[in-house]
């Protein structure tokens, strides 16, 4: 694969790569027909990230390597620490940066970058890439019931006032009001700390559709990095949301670029009453949103609440990592996402404030759904496709 | 309960917080003091801060505990305060209350302007521990002792930069000054020692008096951290800073900047 990004768009590319670099260590490049993604996700898989530059976005994009059969694709993924120094600097590479190109070689497992710049120089960087399978969540963004998209800048002026080491912050939606407060473990801690709390009005939101009253509750670290990136190029920002326990999706896109943030909110256990299926309010019809046969098979609707996820099924692996070969998508399953480092999870029967992340779990679509035994497979909550062809598995792909 | 609708500047309360985690804050009908009462759990570093609440509130409603003990005394973290009062800057207007949620706060409810017609709400909750009465007298104002001499300060940047660049060399640094206007900063150690001298600074009038030689040095000797600490957080330039020593006993700055007043005692080591 090799792809020419022009002057103007390579801030961008840089952009898109400081606010996946708040998410994770790795970067996964997955060149595709429909574009160039880049995805990375952090170590305990409760929080993803994916930015689908389009054909469009690049000046020149060639994907696919001379390979023996079509189907091969590059799964190439680096350390971020080898990426973002390239980027960090983004004025300098406004002002000097002509054009970049990346390109990809399985031959040498290299990726090369270069930055062709003003006066003549080309910087070269040479990166080694391990292979390894690109991972991708799917989500139905279409099935939740609520969602929200409000200009960046309103969501940057509250996120604002959360200190930057504010680790978690909860989000409280209903008819009248979004809340959003700082999260809070219980114990003595929460004695000293400041607490900050703001509502919005529903009118702020250029679009706002409630099905379901919800408390979840989120990392705001690794959301800052895509809040920031709309911010810059004064992209609105769409959530999906659901009951506590659903990951929350944050996207922006525009005509050549999408960026998906999907981060595993908390299931409070005390709240399992109302995780039980009360029937979530019929949506109002949203406009426009690609409904799929596909995601509906691999996410499980929003009907089929959370049961009583035993504190196993988090700390515990659910099956080994097997890599087979692309096609054989239903026998790739991730493992279980562990718990988040300091979460309470394991010793969840013994504390009263038990709340237990809710990991993202990257699975393969299985054909064979049975619903029966739905109690002792853990509910997927995003699921893992290494089928890139279909647009439906496209995380959270909205079109509002 | 208190209700202040206000714009306070958060300058006095970021510096405050640069000098140490915890202090108290007493509230009487006039004033507001941050407090840092000078025992041995805090190096001996005493601070008194005093604010005209007139100056930076537009309303003032305090009730203390009874008329004849009209005050309220607050433990508070002035790093948390800093910080709910930094975000709201640019707020129409602003409360500060004494409320009590899952414990005494100090709640700072801001109205934030919006692009809609709705107002923003902006609420942070600072918890703080009411003090008891029987503690308030740790909380009196210093009693000035005899100072043998009194000095205004050399410019605060100057002074930050020689109290940085010997705190590398040395833990304990030797302050004196005269009448004269001269005061000498010295660090010693084994391989070397450093001195810088500054001169006609000027001493204050109300000072103490001419007891004997105008050039008889008045010392004390202080942990340097101590000064530099104090030094760091000032980020304004202050109308007026002094310096009053009392030899080999402790070393007392006072700043004074537009109608705040912030006083800080660091005692001399042995």
């Amino acid at each position: 694969m090799n792809c020419v990004i022009e002057g103007n768009c390579v801030k961008a590319f840089g952009k898109a790569i400081h606010a996946l670099s708040r998410i994770g260590d790795e970067l996964w490049l997955d060149p595709m027909v429909k574009g160039l993604a880049l995805r990375s996700v952090n170590s305990s898989h409760s929080a993803y990230g994916c930015f689908l530059f389009s054909p469009l976005f690049f000046q020149e994009y060639n994907f696919g390597s001379a390979s023996k059969h079509g189907k091969e694709t590059i799964k190439c993924k680096l350390l971020m620490k080898s990426v973002l120094p390239l980027f960090r600097c983004l004025t300098s590479i406004e002002r000097s940066v002509e054009r970049c190109r990346i390109s990809v070689s399985t031959a040498t497992d290299r990726v090369v970058i270069q930055f062709f710049c003003r006066h003549g120089i080309i910087k070269t960087h040479n990166m080694h890439f391990q292979e390894s399978e690109a991972l991708q969540a799917v989500f139905a963004s279409h099935l939740c019931p609520n969602v929200l998209r409000a200009p960046a800048r309103l969501l940057a002026d509250m996120v604002m006032h959360f200190p930057p080491f504010q680790e978690e912050i909860t989000l409280s939606i209903t008819a009248m009001k979004v809340t959003l407060r700082n999260y809070q473990e219980g114990g003595k801690g929460h004695m000293k700390t400041l607490c900050t709390e703001m509502s919005l009005h529903p009118d702020e939101f250029d679009y706002f559709q409630i099905g379901l009253d919800s408390d979840i509750t989120f990392c705001l670290k690794e959301l800052r990095g895509i809040l920031s990136f709309a911010e810059y190029h004064s992209l609105p920002v769409s959530i999906y949301l659901g009951a506590a326990g659903k990951p929350v999706c944050f996207s922006v896109d525009d005509m050549v670029l999408e960026g998906t943030v999907l981060l595993a909110t908390l299931m409070d256990s005390e709240s399992n009453d109302h995780s039980q299926p009360t029937e979530p309010r019929s949506p109002t019809t949203p406009r426009g949103v690609n409904s799929s046969a596909q995601a509906v098979d691999a996410f499980e609707g929003p009907s089929s609440m959370h049961h009583d996820i035993p504190a196993e099924m988090v700390t515990s692996s659910q099956g080994s990592p097997v890599i087979n070969s692309p096609n054989r998508m239903h026998q790739n399953m991730w493992p279980a996402c562990l718990s988040l480092p300091g979460s309470t999870c394991t010793s969840a029967n013994t504390s009263p404030a038990s709340t237990k992340i809710c990991s993202l779990l990257f699975k393969a679509v299985s054909s064979k759904q049975d619903d029966g035994a739905c109690a002792a497979q853990p509910p997927v909550l995003a699921c893992y496709s290494d089928e890139e062809n279909t647009d439906d598995n496209q995380p959270g792909s909205p079109s509002l | 309960m208190k209700n202040v609708p206000c714009l306070l500047s958060s300058g006095v309360v970021t510096t405050i917080s640069k000098l140490t985690k915890t202090c108290v804050l007493r509230l009487t009908p006039d004033n507001l003091f941050f407090i840092l009462s000078g025992k041995v759990t805090n190096g001996g570093v005493g601070m008194w801060c005093e604010l005209l609440q007139n100056n930076f509130f537009d309303e003032y409603q305090m009730e203390g505990v009874s008329s004849e003990f009209n005050q309220i005394c607050l433990e508070v973290s002035p790093e948390n305060l800093s910080r709910a009062l930094r975000t709201v800057q640019c707020a129409k207007s602003v409360k500060i209350k004494l409320t009590k949620k899952h414990c005494a706060c100090l709640t700072v409810a801001a109205e934030l302007p919006t692009l809609s017609s709705a107002s923003r709400v902006v609420t942070h909750d600072v918890p703080v521990e009411v003090i008891p009465r029987r503690l308030w007298q740790e909380f009196k104002e210093p009693v000035m002792p005899d100072f043998d001499v009194s000095i205004y300060l050399p410019p605060l940047k100057m002074l930050k930069n020689v109290v940085d660049r010997m705190k590398n060399l040395s833990n304990f640094l030797v302050i004196e000054a005269n009448l004269n206007g001269e005061m000498n900063l010295k660090i010693q150690t084994d391989l070397v020692s450093v001195s810088t001298h500054f001169k006609d600074l000027g001493n204050p009038p109300w000072g103490p008096s001419q007891r004997g030689d105008p050039e008889l040095l008045a010392e004390a000797t202080v942990d340097i951290r101590k000064l530099q600490q104090f030094l760091v957080g000032q980020q304004v330039n202050p109308t007026k800073a002094m310096c009053n020593i009392v030899h080999q006993n402790v070393v007392h700055l006072i700043l004074l900047h537009e109608d705040v007043s912030l006083q800080y005692f660091i005692p001399a080591v042995a």
